[in-house]
């Protein structure tokens, strides 16, 4: 999950709320979601949060859902931008894999240390988190007064782009701008620039070879024929995703920014910059708007996203809208409210409802009188100053028979652009719920009725492990997964080919973890008498006999699996003591066939973990199930045993 | 006071001034040692003797430390041989020359090893010197070998190389010397008898009737017996098989299927995009088998769906990329969701019809970096409730009611994101050991991105967390890894208490 660093002195200043000690900030940013993990060197909380509010990826962010927490904002928030100055026009070299950009100018802003930090965090934390380390969305910051742009030549094409209308939501108004700078794709030696952290020239493929972030971010653009590039009148100034030129790098004397991102992904990188201008908006600077121009040709001509031609205008903070049915608020959270009350918990979590009565097509603000009176005078003064009472009031009605509002009454509620994780009408139902205090609901259980039970084969395992412990053996649980060496070498069992070719049990071919975390975890284990082996190997100080017994699942690769894998229970047991013999093997045996009413037979059968001629197969019903026999002393010697072990595995379902 | 016979033997061999060995107690008694000192414990414990230990030294010569006493320590010969040649510490004398001289065989290496060493001479480019003040026949190692032959006492500088050259053994081992106390002086004089009571009941003795005028010997019921462990379920399926008890008490019904399933089932019908980081090798195992083919194309279809345009008149998708190749991958599993989205789809009991309850108490697989509260395969209880109109508020109750089982009360329900539920929650309890609130899982309802896919057209509630973590909880452990796998310490697993 991420974790944002946020200064408390930061969160007290841009909330207004100087008052909140320590204390109280986290109590109130727990409320949030937001779990305090500790604090840095610099007395920063470590914030730790759920991967859906990645608008509070920064001091800013955090501190403006405490202030619609405290109450001080309601509704939405659409700040105010300025007509674009500049445009990034997209040539069409640009690289098929990565042919979508984004833009916005920042103007006025004031970069102390703390700012400046805070941007650089939010930068990050958005390339690990929707840009998918970098791959989705990168970003690159500049400051605007190293940038030189030329005139834009415009005369059919503004016409052309006024007409697009592309998927992604943009307006259409199209301005003749005067500055522009070009998003292109370049060969890996065609050009050279000073990247950040540097101070010669490279070209980008000297960057991915001999620069340490461009070493880092290599394989996103190693694949690449054309890698991206961004140019001014100066030449080449960004190497997105790999790195920017230190020419146009941001420092606190740097008061106008250039944002660009670049992505696989229209919509995340517009939501990425959306962030990143509501977050320096925050802090007093003036967002510009950027116009992107799509060449007519290359990536976009078959692209669902964008149109070719397209001019978009970014940031796009068209404000998103959601239907949500007051039937649906009220079936989710339990409790019965007025529309009123619905409004109110909108505004709190900054939306805006508007409710329509769809029966009557009434105008939204009768819809809101109507509702409304049904209500005690004031329902709104009750709900911050006694919420508790109010809620629990609430949930004494029953909520399906005195419904306190029309069942026709829908909410058109606006999603400010910031947010990127409302897909649904139900992420609005849990937005209300969030504000009205989901610990207020009081629990209930549901009036439903039900049948419990076992599984069929939960059963069956239940009642053979207790028929081993009955016997003596001591129950164990080991891993699924183990090292290849333990699952075959050590048993001196050699894995066959396929499944049919295996001359003895446990020398099915293995299930295989394409990359496993270490050795010893490396594929699903084909049999279990190898982990009673090792558990025997590990308790070699502690007191004999050692009677040992394990239910649990084995696998192995089976083409006529529907998943490939033919997955079984085993049951295994080893008996190990200073005068074990096949004969103790051979009678706990013969008692499960009898508890289980199967007829066990056991025809001699080698076996490599096992001695020759005290070795058997395990025959249920008439069908081999597995095998039973002294374990061969070279696999005792292998396992540092000092005493004989004589065991036994079969398939569980052959006691069904 | 009556003993039994051996019991008295120990008592009248052993000395009250003089501490016996068991060895001589079991040469006088006759019977065997390990029964003396078994016996002398016994009477240790009621105060009648004391038993002491002592580590005593044995030295042997070893066949090679043997064969040099006969013949002469290599290095000395090798002296020899050079003297007789006409060497001396100013006359260097062709090596070849000496071991001609010397016949040592295969002993040469030997010799020259501790030549240097003992101040014989000098070896150097092919040539040995040898120095004429040395003396022979006062040779310590060689002497000492003689002294340990005969049982004397060697110096322990000379014995160690001689152990290090291994010539000799030194073996350490336990002696125990029996002395009676004063209260075993007073026994002895108030009179000790062999019992001749009956030990033990034998069945000639029913049939005979001879119980009738048989005396029983008197135990010493407050004496430990011996060890005896039995067979035990491992505490961990203790704790399943009690989560699975409370769970069937509840009306929930067991769900069963496939540890390797495609990720299909495992991630794409529970709306986790195929970006998603918790979908790369770093979180989860994937195997190395061919894609799965037999996945039901329609419900694909609608998944994918799901995936690209959203559910609902306004929902939205995810901005992902969305492939049929990903989602027919076999992986192991890394919630048991995977066996919910079977039953809900209706393709693992037939069409399921509201209310239903259903559960599973098996394992997972996660890539996670391995520590004392995480390990790569664990349990994961999963529970859930499908019904027409649950709200937040039934799976609130719901959980209260499970947890209290176990003893963890006033629950807190943080909101929480999970792809595949809204709204979610973390949930958290207060330990019943130590007070302190810990998260004991996660939960929600069902979106209907995940919903409407499977075709399930009511209200669905699940609910998972680790059963490890239960356990922990539960029982106070602080390493899991002490509990689940082949690290397990046997002696643990006898211990520990059983869970009811």
């Amino acid at each position: 999950m991420p974790v944002v660093d946020v200064d408390p002195d930061e969160l007290r200043d841009l909330t207004g709320h100087q008052d909140k000690d320590d204390e109280e900030l986290k109590d109130d940013l727990f409320a949030l979601g937001l779990e305090f993990e500790g604090e840095t060197e610099d007395g920063a909380f470590e914030l730790e949060f759920a991967p859906d509010r990645l608008d509070r990826l920064s001091v800013e962010g955090v501190a403006r859902s405490l202030r619609y927490q405290y109450g001080d904002d309601r509704g939405v928030y659409v700040p105010k931008v300025n007509d674009a100055d500049w445009t990034i026009e997209v040539d069409d070299s640009v690289p098929d894999e990565r042919p979508y950009v984004t833009g916005a100018v920042i103007r006025d802003v004031n970069l102390d240390d703390d700012a400046l930090d805070s941007l650089i965090q939010l930068q990050e934390k958005l390339h690990a988190t929707m840009g998918r380390k970098r791959a989705k969305g990168a970003i690159g910051i500049h400051d605007l007064t190293m940038l030189k742009g030329s005139a834009v030549e415009r005369d059919d094409d503004a016409a052309d782009a006024g007409e697009t209308a592309a998927d992604v939501g943009d307006d259409v108004r199209v301005s003749e701008t005067n500055k522009s700078i070009s998003y292109v794709g370049v060969e890996p030696d065609e050009d050279e620039f000073v990247p950040l952290d540097s101070d010669r020239e490279m070209t980008p493929a000297e960057v991915l070879e001999e620069h340490a972030t461009g070493r880092e971010y290599a394989d996103l653009v190693s694949g690449y024929e054309r890698y991206p590039a961004i140019y001014d009148d100066l030449g080449l100034f960004s190497f997105p995703p790999v790195i920017n030129g230190r020419r146009t790098e941001v420092s606190t004397d740097s008061r106008n920014l250039f944002v660009e991102m670049t992505g696989t992904d229209q919509w995340t990188i517009d939501k990425m910059l959306n962030v990143v201008c509501y977050a320096l908006e925050a802090r007093g600077a003036t967002v510009e708007e950027v116009q992107v121009e799509y060449p007519d040709s290359g990536v976009y001509a078959d692209d669902d996203l964008v149109d070719p031609g397209a001019t978009l205008v970014r940031p796009n903070l068209d404000v998103d809208e959601k239907r949500v049915a007051h039937e649906r608020i009220e079936r989710v959270l339990g409790v019965a409210l007025t529309a009123e009350e619905v409004v109110d918990l909108a505004e709190r979590a900054g939306l805006d409802a508007t409710p329509i009565d769809t029966a009557t097509g009434e105008h939204p603000e009768r819809a809101r009188e109507r509702a409304g009176s049904d209500l005690p005078d004031d329902p709104r003064g009750s709900i911050e100053g006694n919420q508790a009472t109010t809620a629990s009031a609430d949930q004494d009605a029953d909520v399906d028979a005195a419904p306190t509002v029309a069942g026709d009454l829908v909410y058109d509620v606006a999603i400010p652009p910031y947010r990127v994780d409302v897909l649904h009408a139900l992420d609005v139902v849990d937005d209300l719920g969030r504000a009205y205090g989901f610990n207020e609901l009081e629990p209930k259980s549901p009036n439903v009725s039900t049948t419990g039970g076992r599984h069929e084969r939960s059963r069956l395992e239940r009642a053979v492990r207790g028929q081993l412990v009955g016997l003596g053996f001591q129950d164990l649980l080991n891993f699924h997964m183990v090292a290849r060496e333990d699952n075959y070498d050590r048993m001196h069992v050699a894995p066959a080919d396929s499944a049919s070719a295996a001359d003895a049990l446990g020398a099915e071919p293995p299930v295989t973890i394409t990359e496993p975390y270490s050795e010893d975890y490396e594929m699903l284990r084909s049999w279990a008498l190898p982990s009673l082996a090792m558990v025997l190997e590990n308790n070699t100080h502690r007191s004999y006999p050692q009677d040992l017994a394990e239910i649990g699942l084995v696998a192995h690769v089976d083409p006529d699996e529907p998943t490939g894998v033919r997955e079984e229970r085993h049951v295994a047991a080893v008996l190990a003591r200073a005068d074990a013999s096949y004969e103790d093997a051979k009678s706990r045996l013969q008692a499960l066939a009898r508890n289980f009413d199967v007829a066990l037979e056991t025809p001699p059968t080698e076996h490599p973990s096992f001695i020759d001629g005290r070795t058997a197969t395990v025959v249920i019903d008439g069908e081999p199930a597995g095998v039973v026999g002294e374990l061969h002393p070279k696999v005792l010697v292998e396992h540092d045993l000092e005493v004989p072990a004589v065991g036994f595995e079969f398939d569980l379902a052959a006691l069904e | 006071m009556e003993l039994k016979a051996t019991h008295v033997a120990v008592l009248e061999t052993a000395d009250a001034t003089e501490a016996r060995s068991v060895d001589a107690l079991a040469d006088d008694t006759g019977e065997p040692p390990e029964s003396v000192a078994g016996a002398a414990f016994d009477l240790a414990e009621r105060g009648l003797v004391d038993v002491t230990e002592r580590v005593e030294e044995t030295v042997e010569l070893t066949a090679e430390g043997e064969s040099y006493r006969d013949a002469g320590l290599p290095e000395v010969r090798l002296y020899r041989a050079a003297r007789d040649v006409g060497a001396t510490d100013a006359e260097a004398v062709p090596m070849g020359e000496v071991i001609g001289a010397s016949d040592l065989g295969d002993a040469v290496d030997i010799a020259l090893a501790n030549y240097a060493r003992k101040g014989y001479g000098v070896v150097d480019s092919g040539e040995v010197t040898a120095d004429p003040d040395a003396d022979p026949d006062d040779d310590a190692e060689a002497m000492a070998l003689d002294a340990v032959a005969a049982g004397e006492a060697v110096d322990e500088d000379v014995l160690g190389d001689l152990e290090r050259r291994n010539l000799v053994v030194v073996d350490e081992h336990t002696v125990r010397f029996v002395e009676l106390t004063e209260d075993g002086v007073t026994a002895l004089m108030e009179g000790v008898e062999a019992t001749d009571a009956v030990g033990q009941v034998t069945p000639e003795m029913l049939s005979s009737g001879d119980w009738q005028d048989a005396e029983f010997a008197e135990y010493d019921v407050e004496a430990d017996a011996d060890v005896e462990y039995g067979g035990k379920e491992h505490v961990l399926r203790q704790t399943a098989e009690r989560v699975k008890d409370v769970l069937v008490g509840m009306g929930f019904q067991e769900m069963d299927g496939p540890h390797a399933d495609a990720e299909f089932w495992i991630n794409d019908c529970l709306f986790m995009p195929q970006d998603h980081p918790a979908r790369t090798h770093w979180d989860q195992f994937a195997l190395d088998v061919p894609p799965m083919q037999d996945l039901p194309e329609d419900l694909m279809a609608r998944v994918e769906h799901a995936h690209r345009e959203g559910v609902g008149e306004d929902g939205d998708g995810y901005h992902s990329p969305w492939g049929e190749e990903m989602a027919r991958g076999v992986d192991l599993r890394g919630h048991t969701t995977s066996l919910s989205m079977r039953y809900l789809s209706g393709h693992e009991v037939g069409e399921l019809e509201p209310p239903e309850r259903y559960f599973s108490v098996e394992k997972v697989y996660r890539n996670d970096t391995l520590d004392a509260t995480h390990l790569l395969e664990f349990f994961q209880i999963e529970g859930w409730v499908m019904a027409e109109d649950l709200s937040v508020r039934d799976l609130m109750g719901t959980f209260e009611e499970f947890y209290a089982q176990f003893g963890i009360t006033d629950i807190e329900f943080k909101p929480h994101y999970n792809p595949y539920t809204e709204p979610s929650f973390e949930l958290f309890g207060e330990h019943p050991e130590t007070g302190e609130v810990v998260e004991i899982g996660n939960s929600g309802l069902f979106r209907e991105e995940v919903l409407e896919p499977l075709g399930v057209e009511c209200d669905v509630m699940a609910w998972g967390l680790a059963l490890e973590r239960l356990l922990m909880l539960t029982h106070g452990f602080e390493d899991i890894r002490d509990v689940h796998g082949t690290l397990v310490d046997l002696d643990f697993l006898r211990d520990e208490e059983v869970v009811y």
